[in-house]
């Protein structure tokens, strides 16, 4: 049972007021845009459906980074994706920030923005790290008013995703996945589900990264992050630093079967290598999806034709 | 203050001071104790912050080797938390730091070979504008010409660097032993602009910087060359003047022209 659901009603549960708006698209099988790769791209045009970009490497005054996002945007479907929205935080609301966002959006008209579920500070500092809360009511009352505030400033439902985390709080009064969901279906946020950070926080946390995914309610999830990170031993670190480890691919098999057709993305961070190698990864991506999932309608079509 | 805001104040003064205040909140987890795993976010926050340092001022980094240049770097991510949601910014004050801390205030080429590659980054990606042709001057009558006044290309700035801290930059980013640090008896007088997508910079003359930084505040041309007659001889003012203007144009330093309305 969802331990929210049963959870009293408070002030801001009442006031909420999910925005309505359609689920978006699906993009196939997408590559967050590196600097390394902008050559590659803009000279070949490499078989990719769509690009994801950090929100904040292009908020920015001018210069070569707008620019070649404008040419990348000409030629492929964009989402931007932000690390300092820090949707989590109890310091107030930075405009200023929600602003160069939007301002932002207007030029590259995404097909969605997304964002973590995680604070990045507060009291005027900024850790740049995507902090962990605990999943209290407090908590997500608070989180769902923040989204609700965004959503309103930005006109448009936001996506938010799931982050790897090291520690849990004594005080959480629900699991991770009962808050997204609750989260999700107070706010009318979407959710963007990282498949390798569910696998770094179940192992990190003791529990079974499957419980996580049957938690998450099906029809919130438009994107699927796949990454690479660090094994330590005793716990792992999200470093985006390597290719997707097998463990990761099988949870995606899994998503797959769960979640149906969502656009999926292979996110790589450091240790950044050729783009051809990367691309192997995306291959793979659409390869099982293609092989779990039914033939899209044109494809049948092409059959019967 | 909510639990909740107190849980974050308690969480983020444990990876700004070491306070160990939050562990009673933090759980241990099956395979690990909870200092190591709330550890992690105490290294990444100064790693990743040291991080975007290298990645703004490559050349200081190369300049100080790895070891003083974290040193360096912990040091400056101690003294000035970043302020900004975007990492861009933070190494912003850096150049300050260096001039204002020991012991790096004692080496003032250390201040400004992070002041030319700051102006460097920042005029990659300063704001769009357009670049002043020359065909725009032929549109001006002789009699006009005492009265243009010259806007700046937005990527356009000025610094003076009172060290050899150009010449230790261009050794360094051609993979040169730089030379040996040296305190200049006049300061080095630099104009940084962006040139299509490339960050470029050059040293100006006394005088033309002089002209440069005075056509900047909205003085007219004929101002400026009579300001130039003081400089060197008088009756090669004018020409001296239109050279370098013609040097701003063919190099895009410039945005604009027009002719002032009174004076």
């Amino acid at each position: 049972m969802n331990v929210a659901s049963r959870l009293p009603n408070s002030p801001a549960a009442l006031a909420e007021r999910p925005l309505q708006s359609d689920k978006p698209p699906f993009l196939g099988f997408g590559l967050g845009l590196r600097a390394q790769h902008y050559d590659e791209i803009l000279g070949g045009s490499p078989p990719i459906d769509w690009f994801e970009v950090i929100s904040e490497n292009y908020m920015l005054p001018g210069g070569q980074p707008l620019r070649v996002l404008d040419r990348i945007c000409e030629r492929y479907p964009v989402v931007m994706h932000g690390v300092s929205l820090s949707i989590a935080s109890t310091a107030p609301p930075n405009f200023e920030y929600l602003q160069g966002l939007k301002d932002l959006a207007r030029r590259v008209e995404p097909k969605w923005i997304s964002d973590h579920l995680c604070w990045t500070g507060v009291h005027g500092k900024n850790l740049h790290d995507l902090l962990p809360i605990p999943y209290t009511s407090e908590a997500l009352d608070h989180v769902v008013s923040r989204v609700q505030l965004v959503q309103d400033f930005l006109g448009r439902a936001i996506v938010l995703e799931n982050v790897s985390t090291y520690v849990q709080f004594n005080n959480s009064e629900m699991t991770e996945w009962e808050f997204l969901a609750e989260l999700s279906r107070r706010s009318g946020c979407w959710l963007l589900f990282d498949i390798n950070n569910v696998y770094v926080s179940a192992f990190n946390h003791g529990y079974d990264p499957m419980t996580f995914l049957d938690g998450i309610p099906a029809d919130r999830v438009v994107q699927f992050h796949m990454a690479g990170h660090s094994h330590m031993g005793t716990h792992i670190i999200d470093t985006h630093d390597h290719p997707v480890c097998e463990d990761v691919w099988d949870l995606y098999v899994a998503a797959i079967k769960r979640f149906g057709r969502v656009s999926t993305m292979i996110e790589r961070d450091d240790n950044i290598p050729p783009l051809d190698e990367l691309l192997v990864e995306v291959n793979r991506t659409r390869e099982i999806a293609e092989r779990v999932l039914p033939p899209l309608g044109k494809n049948l079509g092409k059959q019967a034709g | 203050m909510s639990d909740f805001a107190r849980q974050q104040a308690d969480f983020q003064r444990g990876i700004l001071t070491g306070d160990d205040t939050v562990l009673a909140e933090i759980l241990d987890s099956p395979r690990e104790k909870r200092e190591t795993l709330y550890g992690v976010y105490r290294y990444a926050y100064g790693s990743r912050l040291v991080e975007a340092l290298r990645n703004d001022h490559g050349l200081l980094h190369s300049y100080l080797g790895d070891e003083t240049f974290d040193e360096m770097g912990h040091a400056y991510v101690k003294a000035r938390p970043s302020e900004d949601p975007n990492l861009r910014w933070f190494s912003q004050g850096l150049p300050e730091f260096l001039r204002s801390a020991e012991p790096y205030c004692n080496h003032p080429i250390l201040a400004d070979l992070a002041a030319l590659e700051k102006a460097l980054n920042d005029a990659f990606d300063a704001a769009e504008g357009p670049v002043l042709e020359l065909t725009a001057m032929a549109s001006f009558a002789p009699e006009q010409w005492n009265d243009l006044k010259f806007q700046p290309h937005p990527s356009a700035a000025r610094l003076d660097l009172s060290t050899n801290a150009s010449a230790v930059w261009m050794a360094l980013k051609n993979d040169e032993t730089p030379p040996d640090a040296a305190t200049l008896e006049e300061p080095s007088r630099i104009l940084v602009w962006r040139q299509d997508t490339t960050p470029m910079f050059r040293e100006l003359p006394p005088e033309e910087a002089m002209m440069w930084d005075e056509a900047a505040n909205g003085i007219p041309f004929g101002v400026l060359c009579e300001m130039l007659a003081t400089y060197d001889d008088p009756d090669g003012a004018a020409a001296r003047g239109a050279g370098y203007l013609h040097g701003w144009i063919t190099s895009g330093n410039l945005t604009a022209v027009s002719t002032s309305v009174s004076r």
